[in-house]
């Protein structure tokens, strides 16, 4: 365990910071238990055996958004790729992104929801400044009901388990 | 353009909507309609068939359709046959294919066809299919789809520019109006005012039902030529003078500002610089009004108006009969409804129409010289242009 993960773990209050033991054991909030065929599920494949970019993933678990990063250009990605498409090289290196962000546009989806996600219906989605950083990030809004969410609202970064082993990523508005 | 002049020869659309029939079926029904409109046109002249189909994978479970639409047309294509997949866009890409075909001298005949059957017992499903437009492992998963994103323009041009929703609605009653006189179209019976279109419901804040196109099940095909054999099929033609097309992004991080469609006034600037014009020649205009607010931003990277003004070149009817330029009199998407490969084809249909004067009075644009087409596709990251003149021999 490194020390970045075992600080975030003793986070000392407030809700289990995502990732901790306790947000990784909570029940998947919101999420459909049903497997889908892999072709009808939005999902991706996580594991090495099917993905490069498999250690987005395993740093989600552990509580941290990364993407990649040109060691030759130093170009932030997103998504994370395996070569740079400044440079083409192939040379990449993962970076943590920032945890808060601010709303640049949002809407939300109230009917006509994908296979899997009619039961959220209805939810919000946006595009989110991510602070300090050059990337603008597309993502759902959860913690609050888009009737109440506004441009320039401040949303933080929330990693969240399937509920199958898989993880996945999302925003949630803050005060 | 310089080298083989390439025109369109004649035109045919199915009845767009909720149909209760196939994909193959409305490949024939298609077909069927062509050879109808096209007395001159015998089935061995034509050399090569393009067939625009977004996602019958999906829709339809079927890949492969290049062939399935040859024979259900009673086609035999012995010089080029081949899909074109361009999402919203990929009806337009099989007639940009036929034109650089028979421009190159590959081919002499080709028929250009869009088949997509969108409306399944399962909507999710359908919805689903739609949301594969999209990054699928990055941005799928939010649950984007295209009303989310549209709405997110519309919410940033309102904030920026002060748009208003009657603004929006000012383009889909002008669009379901025109719908009205054309009896293909999904919404020809249904009248739509701005008072009516506020107050639908909302279907992704701020865009109502009817800022949104429709999930549809419709067939359109067009036959072009090369310029020596124009004469044998129509007295007509319509020339294939630019086309232009630009790739901006694909993933929704790489948006930039939503408002700004940047990609369009590339894709129009080399369409209409190969056609030696400028956008105010045009006389009509067939765009890609997937939702209102994008019928507003075009107009604003077309440089119909300056940016911000769309919404006020919507409200003042600067893009219906009598204004600047006709916007969309086949009915847009918003009338017409959206089967994804078929759309950009019976765009290309009326456009055959209006200098052939086949449509009624209601939407003739009078005495056209220049029309333009325009397909955006997925989150507006691609945008297709073509330029098109009527009215002379060659």
């Amino acid at each position: 365990m490194s020390a970045e993960v075992r600080a975030r773990r003793t986070a000392p209050s407030g809700p289990p910071p995502a990732g901790s033991d306790e947000a990784r054991t909570a029940p998947a909030p919101d999420r459909p238990k049903e497997k889908r065929p892999f072709l009808l599920d939005f999902f991706p494949l996580e594991g090495a055996d099917q993905t490069r970019l498999s250690r987005f993933y395993d740093r989600l678990r552990e509580g941290r958004l990364s993407t990649t990063r040109c060691r030759k250009d130093d170009a932030w990605h997103w998504p994370p790729r395996t070569a740079c498409p400044t440079c083409h090289t192939e040379d990449l290196d993962w970076a943590d992104l920032p945890e808060t962000g601010t709303i640049y546009a949002f809407s939300a989806v109230l009917g006509g929801a994908p296979l899997g996600l009619e039961a959220e219906v209805p939810f919000a989605v946006g595009l989110v400044d991510l602070d300090g950083s050059p990337l603008r990030l597309f993502g759902r809004i959860e913690g609050r009901a888009w009737t109440g969410l506004h441009v320039g609202d401040r949303v933080r970064v929330e990693p969240y388990a399937l509920g199958d082993g898989r993880w996945f990523y999302r925003f949630r508005a803050v005060d | 353009m310089s080298g083989r002049g390439v025109a369109l020869v004649g035109a045919a659309t199915t009845v767009f909507g909720v149909r209760p029939t196939t994909w193959p079926e409305m490949a024939q029904e298609v077909g069927a309609a062509l050879f109808r409109a096209m007395p001159a046109l015998r089935a061995e002249d034509v050399d090569s068939l393009f067939v625009g189909a977004a996602e019958p994978e999906r829709f339809a479970f079927q890949s492969h359709v290049a062939p399935l639409a040859a024979e259900q047309m009673g086609l035999r294509p012995h010089r080029v046959i081949q899909r074109t997949e361009l999402a919203c866009a990929s009806g337009q890409s099989a007639i940009r294919s036929a034109y650089a075909s028979i421009a190159s001298g590959l081919s002499d005949v080709a028929v250009a066809v869009g088949v997509e059957k969108m409306n399944l017992p399962s909507m999710p499903e359908a919805n689903t299919a739609m949301g594969c437009v999209m990054d699928r492992p990055w941005d799928g998963p939010h649950g984007a789809t295209a009303p989310p994103f549209f709405a997110m323009v519309a919410q940033r041009h309102m904030l920026e520019y002060g748009t208003t929703p009657e603004q929006l609605a000012a383009v889909s009653a002008k669009n379901h109006r025109f719908a009205n006189t054309n009896p293909h179209a999904q919404f020809y019976s249904k009248q739509f005012s701005v008072e009516k279109l506020l107050g639908l419901p909302v279907v992704a804040p701020p865009l109502r039902l009817g800022d949104c196109s429709s999930m549809t099940d419709g067939a359109a095909a067009v036959v072009l030529v090369g310029e020596e054999l124009v004469r044998r099929y129509t007295d007509s033609p319509v020339w294939v003078r630019g086309t232009g097309q630009y790739s901006d992004f694909h993933n929704l991080a790489h948006a930039g500002s939503l408002t700004q469609w940047t990609g369009l006034t590339h894709a129009a600037r080399e369409a209409l610089g190969r056609a030696h014009i400028s956008i105010h020649d045009v006389d009509f205009a067939e765009i890609h009004d997937c939702f209102t607010i994008s019928e507003i931003v075009e107009y604003e990277a077309l440089g119909l108006c300056a940016p911000g003004e769309g919404g006020a070149f919507a409200a003042d009817g600067r893009g219906d009969l009598g204004g600047d330029l006709v916007v969309n009199p086949r009915g847009g998407l918003l009338g017409c409804g959206h089967p994804l490969g078929a759309t950009g084809i019976a765009q290309a249909a009326e456009v055959y129409r209006q200098f052939a004067k086949e449509v009624p009075t209601a939407r003739q644009v009078p005495d056209p010289e220049w029309a333009l087409v325009h397909n955006l596709s997925g989150s507006a990251n691609v945008h297709s242009v073509m330029v098109y003149q009527g009215g002379r021999a060659s």
